[in-house]
């Protein structure tokens, strides 16, 4: 049986699901799946301004369900829990709150300065053979590689 | 109103396809970047390889899409901000073991610290978007989100 709801559904069911779900918006709406976009226009949104994407408004909760729908509803994989069970095993809560509040900032500065983030341009970009999108999906890689090894070297091995 | 709709059913698949694989999880994230597992890599790879052919077909016999027109696919040339960006990206994703989708569905299966790593993303966007007098391309890969409201 294939295993949808406890997380752990092989790859090769997965990627090709997603490169479908990729194809199928572009088909539709001629635009990338991507999520950076959908934190900017829900935020437009609340921040009241005018030529908000509602479209991608709907997509950014859609996310949210699809995640609910598999981990809580046809799963049992959501508990109320803090997450990070890596990070928190090494770090105090406090610390753990810090860097994760620290490092989603970062990111989402770098999303925007770069025009996209993992979604984007690293999946939508790369299908499309953007020479930016693999710029930037080549990038990304090298410095989240480098700075997981970084840090593994300065907790001692432990992260 | 379709538009809309749509947007709610991709969502759904998306943050679907994400959580049936973990993704939302820091260990599973932190692990591929330690090098320790490679499914991640592969599920991105069988992604793009299922969708890149598809699109590149799509767009040889100039497909009309219903709510985009033309499908035009994206050819932009490096440019420094790229690499900036993503450099500033892949640091922040390596310590906050999440990125923007994978991030909400966090919150969804009940792991609160996502609510943290959201709204470190939200902050980080509206920095940028503060340094600026004028934004430059906010939407997704490719920021190349026009409005749509109007075929809508």
């Amino acid at each position: 049986m294939v295993d949808v709801f406890s997380g752990d559904l092989a790859w090769y069911f997965a990627g090709p699901a997603l490169g479908l779900l990729i194809v199928g918006l572009f088909a539709l709406v001629n635009q990338p799946l991507g999520a950076s976009g959908a934190y900017v226009q829900t935020a437009s949104m609340a921040k009241r301004r005018s030529g908000v994407v509602t479209w991608r408004v709907w997509y950014f909760i859609g996310i949210f369900v699809g995640g609910s729908i598999v981990t809580g509803v046809l799963g049992s994989t959501a508990e109320f829990r803090p997450g990070y069970d890596a990070l928190t095993d090494v770090f105090p809560l406090p610390v753990v709150v810090l860097m994760v509040f620290a490092g989603a900032t970062l990111l989402g500065y770098g999303a925007a300065v770069a025009g996209g983030c993992t979604s984007g341009h690293g999946m939508c970009g790369t299908a499309q053979r953007s020479p930016a999108s693999v710029t930037v999906t080549a990038t990304f890689m090298a410095t989240a590689i480098a700075t997981t090894f970084v840090l593994r070297l300065l907790t001692g091995g432990e992260l | 109103m379709k538009l809309n709709a749509i947007g709610l059913l991709f969502g759904i698949g998306f943050g679907g396809v994400l959580a049936s694989f973990d993704l939302h999880e820091y260990d599973t994230i932190h692990a591929m970047l330690r090098l320790d597992e490679f499914r991640v890599y592969f599920f991105m790879a069988s992604a793009i390889a299922v969708s890149a052919p598809l699109l590149w077909w799509l767009e040889a016999r100039k497909t009309n899409t219903p709510f985009g027109g033309q499908l035009r696919l994206s050819q932009s040339k490096p440019q420094k901000h790229h690499v900036q960006g993503g450099a500033l990206f892949g640091v922040g994703w390596a310590i906050a073991g999440t990125c923007p989708a994978p991030a909400l569905v966090m919150v969804s299966s009940g792991a609160w610290l996502g609510l943290v790593a959201m709204a470190g993303i939200f902050l980080g966007l509206q920095l940028r978007e503060m340094q600026q007098a004028t934004p430059d391309h906010v939407g997704d890969g490719e920021h190349r989100e026009i409005n749509l409201e109007v075929k809508a």
